[in-house]
């Protein structure tokens, strides 16, 4: 696996465990977790993929993704968007700040394996 | 169902029961099965730990998924593959994300029907055989879902705008 290191942003701790237990099985060892947008921004630094939830306090999603997209840092690394949105709408608007690829929830290990080899155009052992 | 459906179109419920079952499939490995639907004024379920999710729009109102402690508790596990055997912190914050689940995956459901809705932040609740009380002018619907554990309810208290 790439030297790589993985922020993944959502208010749900559940949330959080599942997403970096199927970065682990997917050998991601370097993982840091947010728990919102704002808490988000504060550990960014240095992480060369970003995994965030939509709908959190504070900062969501799609305005930390706005924020990630205007800073030089960050304009052009890898976001995936895992959210309960499943609404058409709302993958457009996400697609459209700057996302880039976009996950369901309820997802299997195996849809979040796809999404990242789409991202990362890399492949990723077999779960 | 004839007079559940009188209040509120199959169409507009069968989304959160496709969703409650999805999800508990996909991130739990549990396949409920759905038991008949009925309206809440005959009976008042209980459970131990509750999620609440409002939603506004087209359909505005809010639902609810119950379960006692056997079921949630099994439903953690396996999301988790780590063993849960009492209302803990991470099991009060996994029925929220449930509940998430459910209100997400039926707007997406709902919107291919040309309806839409906005899904607030979820609300758990903690209690020994708690219940739930509602606006008496919408009628709550209960749908009764079975697991080996036991089971586990989703009340839908919504209307159309």
């Amino acid at each position: 696996m790439p030297e790589m290191k993985v922020l993944v942003v959502d208010d749900s701790s559940t949330m959080r465990r599942i997403i970096t237990n199927s970065l682990e099985r997917l050998e991601f060892n370097d993982i840091v977790e947010a728990v919102d947008g704002s808490d988000a921004l504060n550990k960014a630094d240095g992480c060369n993929l970003i995994i965030t939830d939509w709908n959190m306090p504070e900062m969501n999603g799609l305005e930390l993704v706005q924020t990630l997209r205007g800073s030089e840092a960050h304009k052009s690394t890898p976001i995936i968007m895992v959210t309960t949105e499943a609404g058409k709408n709302e993958i457009v608007d996400a697609i459209k700040n700057g996302v880039n690829n976009y996950i369901v929830k309820p997802f299997t290990i195996d849809v979040l394996k796809e999404k990242l080899e789409a991202v990362l155009k890399i492949r990723l052992k077999d779960v | 169902m004839a007079s559940v459906t009188s209040h509120l179109s199959v169409e507009i419920i069968n989304p959160f029961i496709q969703s409650t079952i999805n999800a508990l499939e996909t991130m739990a490995f549990i396949k409920p099965a759905i038991g008949k639907p009925y309206l809440k004024t005959k009976s008042n379920p209980v459970c131990d730990v509750s999620g609440s999710i409002g939603l506004i729009g087209e359909i505005a109102g809010t639902i609810n998924v119950n379960f006692e402690t056997d079921v949630i508790c099994k439903i953690v596990t396996n999301m988790l593959d780590e063993p849960h055997d009492e209302i803990d912190n991470q099991v009060i914050d996994a029925v929220g994300e449930i509940a998430n689940m459910i209100a997400g995956g039926a707007k997406g459901r709902t919107q291919e029907k040309g309806m839409d809705f906005n899904i607030a932040l979820p609300n758990v609740t903690v209690g020994h055989k708690h219940s739930h009380a509602f606006p008496h002018n919408i009628p709550v619907i209960v749908v009764p879902f079975t697991t080996e554990q036991g089971e586990f309810t989703v009340e839908v208290c919504i209307r159309k705008n």
